[in-house]
């Protein structure tokens, strides 16, 4: 049987994430997301080419149509039997080309350009108005604080309230590191975001039940030894499963990270961080603050002056 | 009845409703409709916007919802979609378009309403998308314009005269437009009077007599919805609102076709390095696990068919992640199911009463555990946009399939094992560290 001593270093693993947190914030604000089109406006289109074209040549043809402020970027293809960068994807060579909002003409004008420069096989271009982003960001708020509510009154009642509290606070814990890493690296944040981290919320919540169920039912036969002591035994127990679950769900999440394609790419990234994030703070963050506040009702507390030498590791 | 008769009936339910899923995925091409973004196509999101001249209401939006399906089917895209969202958002979905650009600029155009005589040749055609057939192909149907939509006061449907009349629409014209009608009406008595709205003919009544005040009767009309969509029309004549393009996606099929193979490697990937962990950490479980998930992935694409048959619901990039999330949860549900039962062998029960108990507790955790997925995916699917939905949709479909599987599939072939090895099992069912001896003791 495991039998690692998580409770007994509670202040190690809170520093722990305070610091992860705290690294999360200075990525968030000093940084910064980078948003795409979807929350401030502009096209962004995907273009085929019949031969390989750099990104010098699609911006000259680009500043000479007048949109100079433009990012321009190649998208490179994995496939399976070819892990390299550039994978087997039906031959010609893809850039991601983000402008203004084009209009119609505009964008006519601009395809037309470019295939009769370098030929064009095929394209696909988004164009988002301002606007829309603040439609997008209020109903993701409106998501997140319906599900927040629905599962804080779920958790309440099968488990117990302490327990919500300990699961939520986890789940913002990893909302933020996953929010956070994501500033780090500069992926772009899209409203495939806004499902991700529902996925995650969704995820976290499931690694922590799976450790709280089980110190619920070992909590119902506390003898000689002291709440924090059973928590301790009870995520022993859990703990291979916990590294399973998360492994096979890391495994999928992995695949479409390396061969969804340029869409699913950041969905699956931040998934990817979310679900690490959540198996660690189900252990090293939800169960020692759901413990620590749990030990401050009497009852337990007098366990713990009784029992609280020996039932530390037992 | 004995388990196992009931384990055996439970299997023969899960074979059912996998045949059953095979019957409504076959043929592919027709229950599993693919998305936009997987087939190419135009997908144009119009949101109406307030002005001091026009604030947006419910009637100026269903108007407008009705103008631009007028559009849609003048364009003869096959499966078009015009949808409302919210209280001002309308989508339009062009599935396999041909020339985004073209079809983008006619739905923005502002709408005509025309007035004109059918000529002679044609009168005898009562059918109208005859009509309209010929009035493509650059056939003389239609005399000059005489009258157009902006000069109409006010429209409504009703049914004619007594109880049991037929539906029509009551007109009032302005003074100008009443004089000029006047005359068109004297001019042409026993012709018919084509109604055109940008360019297709949506009904072409025969005129009885001169109509001097301004008030005509369109009859001659089928249903009284068809009656009230004409009443729309000329009511407005055009969109009544102003719409704003906030949101437009073309997709060339080519990238379409690349996309869904990546969602479909992926996919594949994603499910075969599962199976190999499972079967590389539960041997003989592992096994079940295979099958478990191919029965999972089955129902899961049943129930896809299912929807997309009966609402026309497509498959998006999102959607197909949501399934291949999904298949790592299904998987999560039975390494707790099988975790829990390798505890209850530490505790030295017998292999019967191990997986007996063993399922009930590890079904218990999963059932928590899927339900505080599925709150989150429900409130995605409730609150979400766009394509953010399809993701939600699969994930809640897989969601609902892992439970279910788990009570008939996974409990029914456990119990089966169990009758076959009541109290050892065999260590190619089940690896299992440090508990061979538990086992042998007991």
């Amino acid at each position: 049987m495991l039998n690692f001593d998580f409770i007994g270093r509670t202040k190690i693993w809170l520093v722990l994430s305070g610091i992860f947190i705290l690294l999360s914030f200075v990525g968030i604000f000093v940084r910064g997301f980078n948003y795409s089109i979807d929350f401030k406006g502009g096209s962004a289109s995907t273009v085929k080419f019949k031969t390989a074209v750099s990104v010098e040549d699609v911006r000259s043809v680009l500043i000479k149509l007048g949109h100079k402020e433009s990012v321009i970027q190649p998208i490179e293809h994995r496939s399976v039997g070819e892990f390299g960068p550039q994978g087997a994807q039906s031959s010609g060579s893809e850039m991601l080309i983000r402008t203004k909002e084009l209009s119609s003409n505009e964008e006519k004008a601009l395809f037309d350009a470019l295939n009769g420069k370098f030929g064009v096989i095929d394209r696909e271009t988004r164009t988002v108005d301002a606007s829309w982003g603040s439609q997008i960001t209020e109903r993701a708020i409106y998501a997140l604080v319906l599900a927040l509510v629905v599962l804080l009154i779920f958790i309440s009642i099968r488990y117990e309230f302490k327990m919500s509290v300990a699961a939520i606070l986890a789940l913002f814990h990893d909302i933020i590191i996953t929010a956070g890493i994501y500033a780090l690296v500069g992926r772009e944040i899209n409203p495939n975001m806004i499902a991700a981290l529902l996925t995650i919320l969704g995820y976290s919540l499931y690694d922590t039940i799976v450790v709280f169920h089980r110190i619920k039912e070992n909590s119902t036969n506390i003898v000689k030894t002291t709440y924090s002591a059973m928590a301790n035994r009870s995520i022993n127990q859990v703990l291979m499963r916990s590294i399973n679950t998360s492994l096979t769900t890391l495994l999928p999440i992995i695949a479409i990270l390396l061969f969804g394609g340029e869409t699913l790419k950041d969905f699956a990234f931040a998934l990817m961080v979310g679900t690490i994030s959540g198996t660690y703070s189900s252990i090293f963050f939800a169960s020692p603050i759901f413990v620590m506040w749990k030990e401050a009702e009497p009852y337990y507390r007098n366990l713990k002056r009784k029992y609280g030498e020996q039932g530390a590791i037992a | 009845m004995t388990d196992k008769q009931k384990h055996l009936i439970s299997l023969g339910v899960v074979a059912l409703l996998v045949v059953l899923s095979a019957l409504l995925i076959y043929p592919v091409n027709k229950s599993t409709k693919l998305g936009l973004d997987l087939k190419g196509g135009l997908s144009v999101r119009y949101v109406a916007k307030d002005t001091p001249k026009a604030p947006v209401t419910e009637e100026k939006m269903k108007q407008a919802e009705y103008v631009l399906r007028q559009r849609v089917d003048g364009l003869g895209v096959a499966e078009p979609i015009v949808q409302r969202e919210g209280a001002r958002n309308i989508i339009v979905q062009l599935p396999g378009v041909k020339d985004p650009d073209k079809a983008k600029k006619i739905l923005g155009k502002p709408a005509v309403l025309q007035f004109a005589i059918v000529t002679d040749q044609y009168s005898s055609i009562t059918d109208m998308k005859q009509l309209n057939d010929l009035k493509k192909q650059g056939k003389h149907v239609l005399g000059p314009v005489l009258l157009t939509g902006d000069k109409i006061t006010s429209a409504r449907a009703a049914y004619g005269g007594q109880i049991g009349g037929q539906p029509e629409v009551n007109l009032s014209f302005n003074n100008e437009g009443a004089n000029i009608f006047a005359q068109i009406t004297a001019q042409n008595v026993k012709k018919r009077l084509a109604i055109v709205l940008d360019d297709k003919i949506i009904t072409a009544p025969t005129i009885d007599e001169p109509i001097p005040d301004g008030k005509a009767v369109i009859n001659g009309i089928r249903s009284i919805d068809e009656a009230k969509e004409i009443a729309l029309v000329l009511n407005t004549g055009s969109i009544p609102v102003t719409l704003d393009i906030h949101e437009a996606t073309s997709v060339g099929p080519i990238l379409g076709a690349d996309a869904l193979r990546a969602g479909v490697i992926a996919g594949i990937v994603g499910l075969a390095l599962v199976a190999v962990y499972m079967l590389l950490y539960y041997q003989g479980l592992g096994l079940v696990t295979w099958i478990g998930l191919s029965v999972y992935g089955a129902l899961i694409w049943g129930v896809i068919a299912a929807i997309g048959r009966a609402y026309g619901w497509t498959l998006t990039l999102p959607g197909i992640a949501g399934v291949i999330i999904s298949i790592g949860i299904a998987a999560d549900s039975k390494i707790i199911i099988f975790e829990r039962i390798k505890e209850e062998i530490r505790s030295k029960k017998s292999f019967r009463a191990a997986v007996q108990s063993g399922f009930w507790n590890g079904f218990r955790t999963s059932l928590d555990a899927d339900l505080v997925t599925i709150f989150a995916a429900l409130s995605l699917f409730l609150v979400g946009v766009g394509q953010v939905k399809g993701f939600a949709l699969t994930l809640l479909i897989g969601l609902v399939i892992d439970i279910i599987t788990m009570l008939l599939f996974t409990r029914a072939v456990l119990g089966l094992l169990a009758q076959v090895w009541p109290v050892k099992i065999p260590a190619f069912l089940v690896r299992m560290r440090g508990t061979s001896e538990v086992i042998e003791s007991a």
